[in-house]
């Protein structure tokens, strides 16, 4: 099995964890990007959300799940064919969640760019900006490293 | 296929590969299109394959909506 291990600096990214789980209590009743789904049956459109919202938790249990004991005592964390997935897809929902609660202030294009000037940003926003960044950086690791042995194509 | 300011590049060309079986060189022209025009038509056939491409799509964060042919 290919397995990739990073090793991560504690003291920069475990205060960014506080931020990780409060967005995902956040998402545990809502999808990360709401759908325009006016074509489909209601009754439908509540299974398919419901589907969605399965998920979606269940991706951010397996983000979570990375930062466990090894990550603490050693500041590793190791991505495989059995996470790889659901961590990608749990980063994207945090980074969307992101921009939407604590985001808001800076342009899409900055964020698309990430020409931001970190010391223009209060802390909130500069620890928001700091931890949208780590997660695609994770989304980046596990898309160069673990290719289509793992995320299949 | 509607665009965000969000998900990276590489991020939704191994989505199109993985979703919608495309190659590297259709997955890029679709997601170029995305982000350049702001939209893509991905996939076109029966609603119900159409639908089960949506909610693929949908699982992974990305915006796709399910039009019928006329709309567009």
């Amino acid at each position: 099995m290919k397995r990739v291990e990073v090793k991560l600096s504690l003291p920069v990214v475990a205060p960014l964890l506080d931020v990780i789980r409060e967005l995902s209590c956040d998402l545990e009743k809502n999808l990360a990007a709401p759908q325009a789904l006016h074509d489909l049956d209601p009754e439908f459109r509540g299974a398919w959300i419901g589907e969605l919202l399965a998920g979606q938790n269940d991706d951010l249990r397996a983000l979570l799940a990375l930062f466990g004991g090894e990550f603490f005592s050693e500041g590793i964390v190791a991505f495989d064919e059995t996470n790889a997935e659901p961590i990608v897809r749990a980063c994207t929902a945090v980074r969307l969640h992101l921009r939407e609660r604590r985001l808001k202030s800076l342009s899409d294009e900055s964020l698309e760019t990430g020409d931001i000037d970190m010391d223009g940003l209060d802390e909130i926003t500069r620890k928001a900006f700091m931890c949208y960044l780590f997660l695609a950086t994770v989304q980046e690791l596990i898309i160069q490293h673990l290719d289509s042995s793992i995320i299949g194509s | 296929m509607l665009n965000d300011p969000v998900n990276l590049m590489s991020y939704v060309v191994m989505v199109f590969k993985k979703v919608l079986g495309f190659d590297e060189t259709k997955a890029r022209r679709h997601m170029l299109e995305v982000h350049e025009q702001g939209r893509s038509v991905v996939w076109t056939g029966v609603r119900e394959t159409a639908e089960a491409h949506v909610f693929s799509l949908q699982q992974w964060h990305l915006t796709a909506v399910l039009e019928p042919d006329e709309a567009r």
